[in-house]
């Protein structure tokens, strides 16, 4: 499959891996739609990719509603005529521990409440089902080959502080070998899916991060710095080309370690 | 170019090669591109019209009807039932006075 000439619906497009991966594929010949939360992210991103030169629209809608992912399908269809890939990026993060303790006491003064759970739930994990589920019915429905791409997260592993995170990316990583056993069953052979599965990344959620704990963080990346959104948009890139990956999530970490050099 | 006007916004559609950009002045002023290098291949006379549409799937504007619950128990046609609450001291029964509020003559 071709990245030029395809229709590639970004959802996060605005900012960090969504940006990079969106402005990648417009400069090897596709059209994109970004979809965000935030219509100032969309209005730079969209008029940076025009002045590449671009094919781009964008659309501000919110992943968890169904009729939003409903929109921005029927808008990629109306200004593009198809959908070919599909790179669900809208993330959150709300970190905390489960339970908090009192120092003195030493019993619990504190819970992660379900401001902090459903919010991640809702788009890491929600989002990321409607984003496949509707660009899938609308790839079968139109007769278009494609690649479906979640967003995992190396935290899958399960990252203490991120029990609501990393619930919603584990189940992230499993989501393709579901889904293509589900086309297997149905006889839908044209459609991939797949999961990209970043380690650190310079996004500006990364970014957002406590600086200490993030330097802490690298210590134990053997690349030695974060890795660069852009690579990750490569790597979905040579999945969208190369038709044998399918079905599987892909780390991309900079070879993330556990302390001690004990690969993760 | 083509213009239009929807949701109090002004719209311009202009041709860039065989394709059409859709270019949005906001409510401050500001322009902003809704669309780039879309509707490849559509006619001029046909362009403002799918536009249109296109925007319209972009920023829909309206109000959703949601119907009468047909399906709820206590109803009389559309009408929903809701039972009386006896209890509440200004509830007044067709042939009793109330406690809170008494007849005056």
């Amino acid at each position: 499959m071709e990245i030029k000439g395809s229709v590639a619906v970004i959802t996060g497009g605005g900012n960090g891996i969504g940006e990079a991966v969106a402005k990648y594929f417009v400069s090897n010949g596709a059209k994109v739609v970004i979809v965000d939360m935030a219509q100032a992210n969309i209005d730079r991103v969209v008029a940076e990719i025009k002045g590449m030169g671009g094919e781009v629209i964008g659309v501000q809608a919110n992943v968890t509603s169904e009729a939003d992912t409903a929109r921005f399908y029927q808008a990629a269809i109306e200004a593009f005529g198809q959908v070919n890939i599909v790179v669900s990026c809208a993330g959150i993060i709300r970190d905390g521990t489960m339970l908090a303790l009192d120092k003195e006491t030493g019993k619990v003064s504190r819970k992660m409440g379900l401001d902090k759970w459903q919010p991640v739930i809702d788009t890491n994990l929600t989002g990321t089902f409607l984003t496949i589920r509707d660009g899938a019915e609308a790839m079968v429905n139109g007769g278009w080959k494609g690649l479906l791409v979640a967003i995992s997260s190396v935290n899958k592993a399960g990252q203490v502080g991120q029990l609501n995170y990393s619930s919603a990316k584990v189940a992230d990583a499993l989501l393709p070998k579901i889904v293509v056993g589900e086309f297997l069953m149905r006889g839908i052979r044209n459609i991939r899916c797949i999961a990209i599965a970043p380690g650190y990344t310079a996004t500006p959620m990364v970014a957002g991060m406590n600086q200490d704990a993030l330097q802490a963080l690298l210590k134990d990346v053997h690349l030695g710095r974060l890795v660069e959104p852009i690579e990750i948009a490569r790597l979905i890139g040579h999945a969208v080309e190369n038709e044998a990956i399918n079905a599987t999530t892909m780390e991309i970490t900079g070879g993330l370690c556990y302390p001690g050099g004990i690969a993760k | 170019m083509k213009t239009f006007s929807y949701n109090d916004l002004a719209y311009s559609v202009e041709a860039a090669g065989n394709a059409w950009d859709i270019v949005c002045t906001r409510g401050d002023g500001k322009t902003a591109v809704v669309a780039a290098g879309v509707l490849v291949g559509v006619a001029e006379k046909d362009v403002e019209a799918r536009a249109r549409a296109l925007v319209r799937v972009i920023n829909p504007v309206g109000i959703r009807s949601i119907g009468p619950d047909v399906g709820h128990p206590q109803r009389v046609g559309d009408i929903i039932i809701v039972g009386p609450d006896v209890g509440h001291p200004n509830f007044i029964y067709w042939n009793k006075d109330s406690a809170s509020c008494p007849k005056t003559l």
